[in-house]
C-alpha cells in the first residue's frame, strides 16, 4: 500500500489522504479515510501472544480481580488472627530465644555459624549488590528457561538456601538457638 | 451505561473526563491518556505480557499491600504516641477502647508480612522470566532499592509497639550494625541514637516509618512503575533457537 503511494506522489497531495471533516462510520468504527471499510485492527480473530491488547479494560480488570482477592485475604487474616502483644518492652528480661523478625531469620541462623562480620555485615551487602548487579552480569539475552541454566541453576540454589535458612531460624530454633522440632515447641514469632 | 454516556455528555462531565466518546480503540487510548490514575498503565501490552502466568501480578498485589498499609497506617497514627512512656498503652487502648482498633491494628500488621513475600515473590518471577534483561536492567536494580526498602519499613514499624517481642527483635537486629568494620560503634549510635534500643531510638524508627521510608518509598515506585510503562513494548525477544 505505501509502496504505491510512495512511488508516485507525495502523500499529502494523494487523495487518500484527504481528511474529511466528519469521520466515516463502518461497523460502528470512525474510519480516517485511509483504510476503506475494514476495522484498523486487522480481520483475523487469532489471539496472538504477541499482539498489542488495550490495558484498559483488559489488564485493569485483571488487576482489579487481583487487588479485591489480596484484600480478601488480609480481611479474612485480620479477623481471624489477632496481632500478637507481649509484655511491655523490659531492657532487663531479655527472652530466651531472642528472635528477629522472620525475614531477617536466615541472617539470624548464619550469625550461628560464622563471624558476625560476615554473617552480619558481608553476607547481607553481598546479596544486595549481587542482586543488584544480576542484569549486568548475566548477559545472556536468551529468555527461555533451556537456554539460561546457569542463571537459573545459581539463583535457585541462592533462593533454596536462603528459604531453607529462614524456615530453620523462624521454626526450628528455641533457646539458646538449640535445635527444636516446631510441631513439639513452637518459638517462631510474628 | 445510559446514564454513564448523559454524564460524561453533559457540560461537567465533559470538563471532567477531557476525552472523546469511546468509539475507536483510538478513543479509548485518548481517554486512557487524559486520565491521571490511568496514565501510571501503558496504553497497549502484549497479550501474553497481561496473563496471570506472566507476572501472577505480583508487582499489583505489592502495590495494593502498600496502600493497604497506608491506609491502615494512618489511622493507627491518630491512636499512637511513640515514647516509651505511652506507645505500649497506646496499643492496648487501641485494641480494647478504640473502634476497630484490633482490626486495623491487625490488617496493617498482615499486610506487612504479605508485602515482604509479595515483594519477595515478584522478584522471583521477574527473574524467571527474565524480565530483568536489556533494556529493563536498571529497573531490576530500582527494584531491589524497593525490596530494602520494603525490609526496612517492616523493621522500623517491628519497634512501635514497644513490647518484649518489638524491643529484642530490634535489639538482635541492630547489634548486627555493631560489626561494621571500624565504625561499628558509630553506626550502632547513629541508628539507636543511644548505646540500646530506648527512647531515642522509638522517636528515630517511628519518623523513619511514618514519614522518611514511605516518602523515599513512593517516590521510587513512581519511577520503577514509570519504566515498567516506558518499556512495556519495548522489544525483548531475542531469535530463540
Ligand atoms: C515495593 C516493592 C515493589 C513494587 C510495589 C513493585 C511493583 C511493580 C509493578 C506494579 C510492576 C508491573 C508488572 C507486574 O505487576 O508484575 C513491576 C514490574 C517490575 N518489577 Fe517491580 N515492584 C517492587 C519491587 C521489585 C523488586 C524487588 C524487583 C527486583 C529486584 C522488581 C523488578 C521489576 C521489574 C524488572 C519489572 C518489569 C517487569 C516487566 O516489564 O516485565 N520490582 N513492579
Amino acid at each position: 500500500m505505501s509502496d504505491q503511494t510512495e512511488n508516485e506522489e507525495s502523500p499529502l497531495a494523494g487523495e487518500a489522504y484527504t481528511l474529511t471533516s466528519e469521520p466515516k462510520l463502518i461497523d460502528g468504527r470512525r474510519v480516517l479515510g485511509v483504510v476503506p471499510g475494514k476495522p484498523s485492527t486487522g480481520e483475523s480473530k487469532d489471539l496472538i501472544d504477541e499482539d498489542a491488547v488495550m490495558v484498559w479494560p483488559h489488564l485493569l480488570v485483571r488487576h482489579a480481580v487481583a487487588a479485591l482477592a489480596v484484600m480478601l485475604l488480609v480481611l479474612l487474616l485480620a479477623l481471624l488472627f489477632d496481632a500478637p502483644l507481649r509484655e511491655i518492652a523490659n531492657p532487663n528480661l531479655t527472652p530466651n530465644p531472642e528472635k528477629a523478625p522472620w525475614y531477617f531469620a536466615a541472617l539470624q541462623e548464619l550469625l550461628a555459624h560464622f563471624h558476625p562480620l560476615v554473617a552480619g555485615i558481608l553476607v547481607p551487602t553481598g546479596i544486595l549488590f549481587g542482586l543488584a548487579a544480576l542484569p549486568y552480569l548475566d548477559r545472556n539475552a536468551y529468555l527461555k528457561p533451556r537456554h539460561r541454566k546457569v542463571a537459573i541453576t545459581a539463583f535457585t540454589a541462592f533462593l533454596g538456601i536462603w528459604i531453607i535458612l529462614t524456615l530453620v531460624g523462624f521454626a526450628f530454633r528455641g533457646p539458646n538457638w538449640g535445635w527444636v522440632w516446631p510441631w513439639n515447641e513452637w518459638y517462631g514469632e510474628l | 451505561m445510559k446514564v454513564m454516556d448523559r454524564v460524561r455528555h453533559s457540560m461537567m462531565g465533559r470538563s471532567f473526563f477531557r476525552a472523546p466518546d469511546r468509539v475507536t480503540t483510538r478513543d479509548v487510548a485518548a481517554g486512557h491518556w487524559a486520565n491521571f490514575f490511568l496514565h501510571i498503565y501503558p496504553v497497549k501490552m502484549r497479550r501474553k505480557e497481561i496473563s496471570f502466568r506472566y507476572s501472577w501480578y505480583l508487582g499489583a498485589i505489592s502495590t495494593v499491600l502498600f496502600g493497604s498499609l497506608v491506609a491502615s497506617g494512618v489511622y493507627l497514627m491518630f491512636f499512637y504516641v511513640p515514647s516509651p512512656a505511652n506507645a505500649y498503652g497506646d496499643i492496648i487502648n487501641l485494641e480494647t477502647q478504640v473502634a476497630f482498633g484490633q482490626y486495623i491494628r491487625n490488617v496493617h500488621r498482615w499486610s506487612a508480612h504479605l508485602m515482604v513475600l509479595a515483594v519477595s515473590f515478584h522478584m522471583a518471577r521477574v527473574f524467571y522470566r527474565g524480565a530483568y534483561k536489556s533494556p529493563r536492567e536498571f529497573n531490576w536494580v530500582i527494584g531491589v532499592v524497593l525490596l530494602l526498602l520494603t525490609l526496612l519499613l517492616s523493621f522500623t514499624g517491628y519497634l512501635l509497639p514497644w513490647d518484649q517481642l518489638a524491643y529484642w527483635a530490634v535489639t538482635v537486629g541492630t547489634g548486627m550494625a555493631t560489626y561494621v568494620p571500624f565504625i561499628g560503634d558509630r553506626v550502632s549510635e547513629i541508628l539507636l541514637g543511644g548505646p540500646a534500643v530506648g527512647a531515642s531510638t522509638l522517636i528515630r524508627f517511628y519518623v523513619l516509618h511514618v514519614a522518611l521510608l514511605p516518602a523515599v518509598l513512593v517516590v521510587v515506585l513512581a519511577v520503577h512503575l514509570w519504566r515498567w510503562r516506558k518499556d512495556s513494548m519495548l522489544d525483548m525477544e531475542r531469535s530463540e533457537p
